[in-house]
């Protein structure tokens, strides 16, 4: 126990320099132009002169930059993300966005593990057999294309061709899909919802099998059916907890690239997200939402990895050990 | 056109059938094969086995010669993608090959088991030991979790280690490997298994270590009055720890005896070979090296399956498989030139 | 009396290249790839439009479907998108092959020296390597992609693409390179080549790197895939070059017509997949074909 919690620090106390990377990194690009306001006004052609002077104050154009640098990230930490060029503060917006990505994107990914783990185990277990074959092209498929793409196509066949589902937004403002608020709410997240699980899933199960045939090799795994175990007590107790470590990892890591990757999909299904918005936001050049907006992702990202090793320690107690 | 024939063991196991001690085991012409993409491997080509109860009965070789695949064949476990293709195994009187896979793992654990050789591979990585003893004493004894962790308890101390309850409790990457090896065999007789395959269960361990092991096997069968089968490839473990001898190479039996005389008087030239190639203090002479290869056992020679590498081999060697015959009372040798062949021996 | 010598033992390349032979999928693959590299490298030659000509408008073709003279339809601006998409190809095979050339030498570089290394080095660069592993590379890629095209007046191109690409790509490779590095470090031929008097810089790259190439190889053939979908949906986005013919770029100019037109946004989808597919079937063929782990 003692070990888990030391190494859970440890991964804390890495964060921290990454996050500050990333913040370098986010700061830099909005300097490119020496200061973000250069930048903006090169997006805008009449930016509102009120928003250029509360940002010319929140950046503290006046000092130089390795202070600018500092209280940009003080204000950040404070939840103080400026105002966008539209005027309203971003971090009121963030909000509403953030969770309308994560609902999309941990419901997708839960089912991707849900379907996954099994069908991955399955398709070990039945090396070579027909379904196999069946379940690995499809997997390949699957992470070969394009995530929004997929979408893009889901579309035109259900939503513009059938008219079964709703082709874009998150919710209906008038007309609900399917009578009532919830159902409506349903019907808008199948289509993305299934396409970014199919594609998270992919990778799942090609992953799931190949860790679980090396694992199943193993000589405990020999010892444990030589002690008389159940062929179901060997594969899921005994195999699978050994076999689904890295899984643990990628999860964590393909959550982060997912979230990352939720501008496309977002996109396509017009759903209003944090992806969304900062697709507009940096085709506009709205500097500070942008920055606002990468920053929140990133710390989504670092706490969701943060879960995954936690998780990842607690299957397999070897990796605390230094 | 080659004319070989398979050595028909039925003589020699109706040779012991005659009023002798009750026979735990009796495999007869195991053939275990495994189908790869590269061929048709012939790990066991017809070898066949007698331990009677209580014996503690050796089975020697090089790596490759079929013997782990011997005791996965028994207990039924050879991994794909292997199959037992032909020949029987039969274990207190009962046929093995025939029983379902749900009887079959009524066996493994109470009936037979198996310790193996590298203790850092065949310990979960990731469960505690105790969980790993209770799994089974809870699966085979139907005991309750704490019955079954003091049992486990009691396992650990009974095969020598130290502060058994803090062990109990660790992972085994925490381990030393003497300690891992223990464990392994505390899980193989946790169930008072009648028969224990010892899978080459020293090599992997350091040279202080493995006497101590040896050691402990020794004072176990003696206790449980288990009947042990010492799979190895090291003459001086046959020589300490076993009574009776079956010497393997390239999935068939060479020869079998009583260890003394096998020792004293090998009729084998492969036998002889491996004797030679082990030290002893006394030894003056160099020490010799079996030339060549373990053969491919996709492709094996025809004719008897040692020519290759045998400094005594002749053409008929090459063409015709030698029968497993009667040498002497208990002393089974397949070669064409037993009767001829003056080989040496070792005293000690 | 012994048997004839067998025959010499062969390299581990030529038995990797045997077991690659056999393996269907990776075969599959490398056809794919060598027929888009093809089309790529020809196809221009050959199609009826050059790239970004919108001479179908004049024609009176604008936005029609698949037909015969058309096979893949046309934009509702007047690109045939068959000659288009093959136009595009070179153009995404340069972004993907670019771009994990550069990676492949950083990680190479960063990951060898990471795990060979003791110490501060070793664990700053480990540091690093972790970074660029966990962070959103998307958006920051996006990011830069805009800001640069606003700042740079030519417009993007694609070689910017392929280095900020590059910039935020190479973790893959250095990761896996520093383990391995480590590990055969520890390794008996490396304690044996330095006990014969061999350097730090010469048992790096005359022992353990060629060593290594294996699993780079591997990673590498599965990054082009990569690099081209990101491609893919950084030209999307509208953040890539609207200059410059590329797949990314079809499928943004035909998903707002997607309604009435969806042709163009089906058939360069496609072709992104087969291609991406081959890559992926090649890397995985090859990881089959170098990996001992299915010894005998």
């Amino acid at each position: 126990m003692a070990s888990l919690i030391r190494y859970v620090i440890r991964r804390l106390l890495f964060m921290i320099p990454v996050f500050l990377g990333v913040a370098i990194l986010t700061f830099a690009v909005g300097n490119a132009a020496g200061n973000p306001i250069n930048l903006i006004r090169a997006g805008l052609r009449n930016p509102n002169p009120a928003v250029l002077k509360a940002l010319t104050e929140y950046y503290h154009l006046d000092k130089p930059i390795w202070q600018r640098f500092l209280l940009w990230l003080w204000d950040l930490l404070h939840g103080n993300l400026g105002v966008s060029i539209s005027g309203r503060p971003v971090i009121s917006q963030i909000g509403p966005w953030t969770f309308t990505t994560l609902e999309l994107q941990i419901l997708a990914l839960i089912l991707a593990i849900v379907i996954g783990v099994p069908v991955g185990v399955f398709s070990s277990k039945h090396q070579y057999s027909k379904t196999d074959y069946a379940i690995t092209t499809t997997a390949i498929f699957g992470y070969s294309m394009p995530t929004f793409w997929l979408g893009i196509m889901l579309i035109v066949i259900f939503s513009l061709d059938l008219g079964w589902l709703p082709s874009s937004g998150a919710v209906s403002v008038t007309n609900l899909w399917w009578g009532n608020n919830i159902l409506d709410w349903i019907a808008h997240l199948i289509l993305p919802t299934a396409v970014l699980t199919y594609v998270e899933l992919a990778t799942f199960v090609r992953l799931i099998r190949a860790n679980m045939l090396e694992v199943m090799r193993q000589d405990y795994i020999l010892a444990a059916r030589a002690s008389g175990l159940s062929e179901r007590t060997v594969t899921y107790r005994y195999a699978l907890r050994n076999a689904i470590s890295p899984v643990i990892t990628i999860i964590g890591l393909g959550f982060g690239a997912a979230l990352g990757g939720a501008p496309a999909l977002e996109t396509t299904f017009s759903w209003p997200g944090l992806g969304y918005a900062f697709t507009q936001a940096a085709l506009t050049l709205d500097i500070p939402l942008v920055e606002g907006i990468t920053i929140v992702i990133t710390i989504m990202v670092l706490i969701a990895n943060l879960i995954t090793d936690l998780v990842y320690a607690m299957i397999d107690p070897r990796v605390t050990v230094q | 056109m080659t004319d070989y024939q398979t050595p028909s063991t039925h003589d020699f196991v109706n040779e012991w059938a005659h009023g002798l001690p009750e026979k735990l085991l009796e495999i007869s012409n195991l053939r275990t094969y495994f189908f790869t993409e590269a061929g048709v491997v012939k790990a066991l080509d017809g070898m066949s086995l007698e331990v009677n109860k209580g014996q503690a009965v050796g089975l020697v070789g090089e790596s490759g010669s079929g013997k782990s695949v011997t005791a996965q064949s028994v207990l039924r476990i050879v991994p794909r993608p292997g199959r037992i293709v032909d020949g029987s195994i039969k274990f207190e009187g009962e046929d093995l090959l025939s029983k379902s896979d749900d009887d079959m793992r009524k066996l493994r654990g109470p009936k037979m088991a198996i310790v193996f050789q590298d203790p850092t591979t065949s310990l979960n990585p990731v469960f505690t030991v105790e969980r790993q003893l209770t799994d089974i004493l809870m699966l085979h004894r139907d005991l309750t979790k704490e019955a079954a962790s003091k049992r486990a308890l009691s396992l650990l101390e009974h095969v020598g280690i130290q502060e058994p309850e803090k062990r109990l409790k660790a992972y085994p990457h925490e381990l030393s490997g003497g300690m891992k090896q223990r464990i392994a065999i505390a899980r193989a007789l946790s169930c008072e298994p009648v028969l224990l395959f010892a899978d080459e269960p020293t090599t992997n361990l350091d040279v202080t270590i493995q006497a101590q092991v040896l050691e402990l096997l020794k004072q176990l069968q003696k206790e449980l009055n288990m009947t042990m089968v010492m799979i190895t490839h090291d003459m001086g473990i046959i020589a300490d720890m076993t009574e009776r001898v079956t010497v393997l190479y390239a999935g068939k039996v060479m020869e079998v005896a009583d260890t003394p005389t096998l020792f004293r008087s090998p009729k084998h030239p492969y036998t002889e070979a491996l004797l030679k190639a082990v030290p002893s203090v006394k030894q003056t002479r160099a020490l010799e090296v079996i030339p060549g290869n373990i053969p491919n056992l996709i492709e094996p020679p025809s004719g008897c399956v040692f020519n290759p590498r045998c400094k005594y081999a002749k053409d008929i060697c090459m063409k015709q498989e030698p029968p497993l015959e009667k040498a002497e009372e208990g002393h089974y040798v397949a070669c064409h030139f037993w009767r001829e062949l003056k080989l040496e021996g070792r005293a000690g | 009396m012994s048997q004839s010598n067998p025959k010499r033992g062969a390299s581990q390349w030529a038995v990797a290249w045997r077991r690659f032979r056999r393996n269907k999928s990776g075969l599959l693959g490398s056809a794919i790839v060598v027929f888009f590299i093809l089309v790529a490298l020809v196809g221009p030659f050959v199609v009826a439009y050059p790239a970004r000509s919108y001479r179908s408008l004049y024609e009176g073709d604008a936005g029609s479907p698949p037909s015969f003279k058309h096979p893949f339809g046309v934009e509702d601006s007047g690109i045939d998108v068959f000659s288009e998409t093959i136009n595009a190809a070179h153009n995404d095979l340069y972004v993907g092959l670019a771009a994990t050339l550069i990676t492949t030498l950083i990680g190479v570089a960063v990951g060898a020296l990471a795990g060979y290394f003791k110490g501060a080095v070793s664990d700053v660069l480990l540091g690093l390597i972790q970074m660029f592993f966990v962070i959103p590379v998307l958006l920051l890629i996006l990011l830069f992609a805009r800001v640069f095209s606003v700042l740079v007046f030519k417009g993007l191109g694609l070689t910017l693409i392929v280095l900020i690409l590059a910039f935020f790509g190479w973790s893959s490779i250095a990761f896996i390179v520093r383990g391995e590095t480590f590990r055969l470090k520890e390794m008996e031929f490396v304690q044996a080549a330095r006990s014969l008097g061999a350097g730090s810089y010469r048992l790096l790259f005359r022992h353990i790197v060629p060593n290594i190439l294996s699993p780079v190889i591997v990673i590498a053939t599965l990054n082009i895939a990569g690099f081209i979908l990101t491609e893919v949906v950084v030209s999307f986005l509208g953040f890539g070059d609207p200059n410059t013919s590329t797949w990314g770029l079809l499928l943004n100019e035909g998903f707002p017509y997607v309604r009435t037109s969806w042709w163009v946004s089906l058939f360069p989808g496609l072709a992104v997949v087969f291609c991406v597919l081959g890559f992926n079937l090649m890397g995985d063929g090859l990881s089959d074909a170098l990996n001992p782990r299915l010894r005998e």
